[in-house]
């Protein structure tokens, strides 16, 4: 009874830090949906699974009433635009948006907003000046694996850029970031280019196709999901392993720690934290409580060095992708810090 | 045999297209690199031609006949027979039969919906798909699993120089060309493409033949699927999909008649390998993604107006 009652203390406790500053209103008859346009990778599945926990969490804490996930079958704009407008017809009071196009789905973010529904996006974010967005900064990713390169090759060398899927804003972005940091350090050569489609055996075909045709490759900047393919590629070709930046998958990671042992084998780990989904729940939350939130946010991505790689590659489950979640308190860091 | 006999065989179209995309990549380095590729070439379009042979069965069936559960079934197959696996040495077989079930069940599901709900194969087939891929995420929640270390290395190994992924392709490719050429089911399987009607009224069990033909390309896709994750190190929810399209453009360039009734075996696996090339050439060029995408189409479009007007008789 007592450690009932120190619990039920605990929480008020807790929910009354939540909502220091007085400001701030009561969110608990709040209900949050998920808007999520794809389901068909290891990342999507770890943003999915971040999700679920952070908000059984947060409504058996009694923080909101309800935050339900819904996935759209085909990743198509037109299909996700129906599911938003039936959120709105189903009363949530706010969407939690990945979208499929960062345009096509505008109207129906707009109608969401005429009907008094906070919108959230991330990751895959919308245009829609009434819409929060919590972006990545991957021009900054792709710049930072040159430099990372450049203090590693002071030499220099030649590249081979793996791309993800052509057409998509993020491949755009990474790429430019990477050109950018090859124009920079001039020593480096991008002198060859394929598309890996983030995924280990597209990349793993494509890098062994281009192969042959290429002179001795000093480093290899990818944008995540590829970097084990093109090491097996490297392998199966009979070449030099190059320095292959990777992107926080579990068997990058794995891959990565048995080469260390073997030969110290150095390289950098980057890419976004599926958890990203949970620092948009709490953004949600703090703006259906009340709080002044400037609609453009940036999260940082989540980068593995060599001193940190065991504890990454113990807290991440067997092929899954590095994450970590995100809490109230971070939220309101990025918050503060946008300010 | 006159040079124009010789043109006229559809499937020609597709080595020379291949062996061109070869030459010119080769042009590039000055023959340095040769037995790389065209070994990267043999591993990668094997996958192709094993799923593309599978294809061609119910392409040959006539139109409207086309099995788009392709993709979701290399990675169901794949995942479940990993997860069953689960990196244990000793168990490729029993993830091999287990993958094969799998395309099994498939193959049987997707002919039920056709034949006893009467779908067009293109609605029925894309609708248990979303099921399979369903089964998939569900089964695993996309988590990688290692295959065995030793059904790892024979899926990147080879065998008197060449890689083992390509002997099972070309083992395939000899069955089903002696199934059709040399079969009664695969007599069966020409004259229902050729016109079902008359087929089931000159006595044929047409029902049979189609699902032998959609089982077929099921097993085809598990057994390609289950190669795939043994080659490129684990099941991914994504990684068949890039086989849907290709598995129907290898069947096309290759000289099957997609109106049915005319299969051709050659002609996928030196398909296969053209797709492989190409790419790999124009990545080589130093191509943008949207030159590529361009520059493959109309080099498929051309292939396969070539193939198609010098075909006697037509």
């Amino acid at each position: 009874m007592k450690r009932l009652f120190l619990g039920a203390a605990t929480l008020a406790l807790m929910t009354g830090a939540a909502q220091a500053g007085s400001h701030l209103q009561d969110t608990s008859d709040k209900r949050i949906a998920l808007s999520n346009n794809y389901a068909g990778n290891s990342w999507r599945q770890a943003m999915l699974a971040t999700w679920e926990e952070t908000a059984e969490q947060a409504v058996a804490d009694g923080v909101v009433a309800a935050a339900d996930a819904y996935t759209t079958s085909e990743n198509q704009a037109t299909e996700q635009a129906a599911q938003i407008q039936n959120m709105i017809l189903q009363g949530y009071d706010a969407i939690v948006l990945n979208a499929a196009s960062p345009t096509a789905l505008n109207g129906a973010v707009k109608e969401a907003c005429d009907a008094g529904v906070t919108v959230v996006s991330f990751d895959g974010i919308v245009t829609e000046p009434c819409a929060w967005r919590i972006a990545v900064d991957f021009a900054a990713m792709g710049k930072e694996e040159v430099d990372y390169l450049a203090t590693r090759l002071p030499e220099g060398g030649n590249l081979l850029e793996i791309r993800g899927l052509a057409g998509v804003f993020v491949d755009d972005e990474i790429s430019k970031g990477i050109h950018e940091g090859v124009a920079e350090h001039d020593q480096f050569e991008i002198v060859g280019s394929v598309h890996g489609d983030w995924a280990q055996d597209v990349a793993q075909k494509a890098v062994a196709g281009i192969l042959p045709s290429l002179p001795e490759i000093a480093g290899v900047v990818t944008q995540g999901g590829d970097g084990y393919g093109a090491a097996q590629a490297f392998d199966a070709a009979g070449r030099p392993t190059p320095l292959i930046v990777l992107g926080n998958r579990q068997d990058e990671l794995q891959w990565w720690a048995e080469q260390r042992d073997a030969n110290g084998y150095e390289t950098l780990s980057l890419s976004i934290a599926p958890g990203v989904a949970s620092l948009a729940f709490w953004v949600a939350q703090q703006v259906l409580a009340g709080e002044e939130v400037p609609k453009d946010l940036t999260v940082p991505f989540l980068k593995i060095t060599q001193d940190t790689l065991d504890e990454a590659l113990a807290s991440t489950p067997e092929g899954s992708v590095a994450n970590v979640s995100y809490a109230l308190e971070d939220a309101q860091e990025v918050i503060a810090a946008a300010k | 045999m006159t040079l124009l006999q010789r043109l006229s065989r559809p499937w020609i179209w597709a080595w020379l297209a291949a062996a061109l995309a070869f030459a010119a990549t080769l042009g590039l380095t000055s023959g340095r690199g040769a037995g790389e590729l065209a070994y990267a070439a043999l591993s990668f379009g094997a996958f192709a031609a094993i799923v593309g042979m599978g294809q061609m069965l119910v392409i040959t069936l006539g139109p409207g006949n086309v099995d788009l559960s392709i993709p979701a079934t290399m990675t169901l197959a794949a995942t479940l027979a990993l997860k069953v696996m689960s990196t244990d040495p000793g168990t490729a077989l029993l993830g091999l039969g287990v993958a094969l079930a799998v395309g099994l069940g498939t193959g049987l599901a997707n002919f039920a919906l056709i034949f006893l709900l009467r779908l067009p194969p293109i609605i029925a087939t894309l609708a248990a798909s979303l099921i399979y891929q369903s089964l998939a995420i569900w089964s695993n929640r996309g988590l990688r699993i290692k295959p065995p270390p030793g059904l790892a290395d024979f899926a990147t190994g080879r065998f008197l120089g060449l890689p083992n992924v390509a002997w099972v392709g070309l083992a395939l490719a000899l069955i089903v060309w002696v199934v059709l050429e040399r079969s009664v089911w695969g007599r069966w399987l020409l004259a229902a493409g050729q016109n079902l009607r008359a087929a089931r009224l000159a006595g044929m069990p047409v029902e049979a033949v189609r699902a032998a033909a959609y089982v077929t390309v099921a097993v085809f896709a598990a057994l390609a699927g289950y190669l795939l994750a043994s080659f490129s190190g684990g099941a991914a929810l994504n990684m068949g999909q890039e086989y849907l399209l290709m598995s129907i453009a290898v069947v096309v360039i290759g000289g099957t008649s997609i109106a049915g009734g005319n299969s051709n075996v050659p002609g996928v696996w030196g398909a296969a390998l053209f797709m492989f090339l190409v790419v790999s050439m124009l990545n080589s060029y130093g191509a943008g993604a949207g030159v590529r995408n361009v520059l493959t189409g109309t080099i498929i479009i051309a292939i396969v107006i070539a193939a198609s007007t010098r075909r006697p008789g037509a």
